[in-house]
């Protein structure tokens, strides 16, 4: 139960910081995908009974405010952790240079995929612009550590508490 | 034969491997199908079904968006009375040498007037009070919320602040424990000696109530001009002198056998912007 709430709790401040962000930084022209940055750092702690479920929720709320397509956001969240949990056995994210790398390529590839399921599915384009992708993956990057830092120590207690 | 225990590993191996595969195939179809279905029936009653899990955390991202918008006027407001304090306590500093000079000259005043034989001028002391209550009926009298357990006395005079400066506002009429009548300047009943600025005529203000206040008795041939200033007289028996009453409105010669004029003044304190009440006490009264 302490489990769930405590995830509830991580999952919610994710989306207030999101929402932060993404206005604070709307004014600079940047897409800050700060939800793509917690997914990530959620998967890369966390095993993937959760970390899945998770990475899926956190998609599914950024669809919730879509207007044309549905999922699109969750599919490739979904994917993303794919990539986490498959760099997971080689990349040491206890680190902040991987960490970084891994969000910044990560939004990148998450805005590209988002941008060809759109055109795919409803033949509309959503492309927010190279310099604003690549931006937003920089301010995303840049902030991962922290994000990571927050997780893993949210996590890692919680993992110290089931053992208890 | 495979050992029991090398058949163990490799089952949870198997387990590990398909939950791997399971799982993001499982979100993936899920999201794919979200996709696919047109954006009525089904996925409406998703969305209708998340709103009650997002809503209440987009309205907390709002406020808290909201929150931080405003922080940075807070900290300006805060660096400016930072500012505005720092200036504030210089000129608390200038008003503690001005003080200290006053009282030098206080003294040198006292000390002349004992020289020439004169009532020397005494410095005004008494309390601050707050209008406690007004009567619609009566808006030229106001009740305040210090008696004479705050050492008010009846018949003293009460000043006010108006644009800065303090005017007279009125008079003490009654005295009770914890409260005070005060008549204002613009009473009918009110009254006092004064003085005007440009030519020292004295004469004899009183109050009009919906009609102008006036000041009687000042004689033919005195210059009076609008916009000249008033104060109370040093013959007056309750109102210390020099007290600014208010500015002359208007001058008026009525009558060919008037052998005084009257002035029309406008009063600085308002009687219906009364709030604060300085009540002089310790005043030698006749």
């Amino acid at each position: 139960m302490w489990k769930m709430c405590k995830l509830a709790g991580l999952f919610v401040a994710a989306c207030v910081c999101h929402w932060g962000f993404a206005t604070l930084f709307l004014y600079c022209g940047l897409n800050v995908n700060f939800m793509l940055v917690f997914a990530i750092a959620f998967c890369a702690v966390a095993q993937l009974e959760i970390g899945y479920p998770m990475a899926f929720l956190c998609g599914l709320f950024l669809d919730f405010f879509g207007a044309k397509l549905f999922g699109n956001n969750a599919f490739s969240f979904t994917v993303a952790a794919c990539v986490v949990y498959a760099l997971r056995e080689r990349f040491d994210f206890n680190s902040f240079l991987p960490q970084m790398v891994t969000v910044f390529v990560l939004t990148c590839a998450v805005g590209v995929l988002n941008s060809v399921l759109l055109m795919q599915f409803t033949n509309s384009s959503l492309w927010p612009g190279t310099g604003s992708l690549v931006g937003g993956a920089f301010v995303g990057a840049v902030l991962s550590p922290f994000v990571f830092a927050v997780v893993r120590f949210v996590w890692i207690d919680l993992a110290a508490d089931e053992r208890l | 034969m495979v050992p029991p225990r090398k058949k163990a590993v490799k089952k949870q191996l198997y387990v590990s491997n398909r939950r791997r595969f399971l799982f993001p195939a499982a979100f993936l179809l899920i999201s794919s199908l979200l996709m696919i279905l047109p954006l009525e029936g089904m996925v409406v009653s998703v969305k209708a079904v998340l709103s009650y899990v997002f809503i209440p955390q987009v309205r907390l991202a709002h406020g808290a968006v909201k929150y931080a918008e405003g922080v940075s006027t807070t900290v300006q407001e805060l660096l400016n009375a930072h500012q505005e304090n720092r200036e504030l306590k210089q000129q608390l500093e200038m008003d503690h040498l001005l003080t200290a000079q006053a009282e030098s000259v206080f003294k040198e005043n006292e000390r002349l007037a004992a020289a020439l034989n004169m009532t020397p001028v005494r410095p005004w002391k008494g309390v601050w009070a707050k209008v406690a209550y007004r009567e619609p009926s009566q808006w030229n009298a106001v009740v305040i919320d210090k008696g004479f357990a705050d050492g008010i006395e009846e018949r003293s005079a009460v000043l006010s602040l108006e644009q800065g400066q303090e005017g007279l506002a009125g008079v003490v009429m009654e005295v009770m424990e914890n409260t005070s009548k005060v008549l204002l300047v613009r009473d009918e009943d009110f009254s006092a000696a004064v003085v005007l600025e440009r030519g020292q005529e004295e004469g004899l203000l009183t109050g009009g109530g919906v009609q102008p206040v006036r000041i009687k008795y000042i004689p033919l041939l005195s210059e009076v001009q609008k916009g000249d200033k008033v104060f109370t007289s040093s013959t007056s028996s309750i109102f210390p002198a020099g007290i600014l009453v208010g500015r002359v409105r208007a001058v008026r010669q009525d009558g060919s056998f008037q052998t005084a004029q009257t002035v029309e003044i406008e009063p600085l304190v308002r009687s219906s912007a009364v709030k604060e009440l300085f009540v002089i006490s310790g005043q030698e009264k006749p």
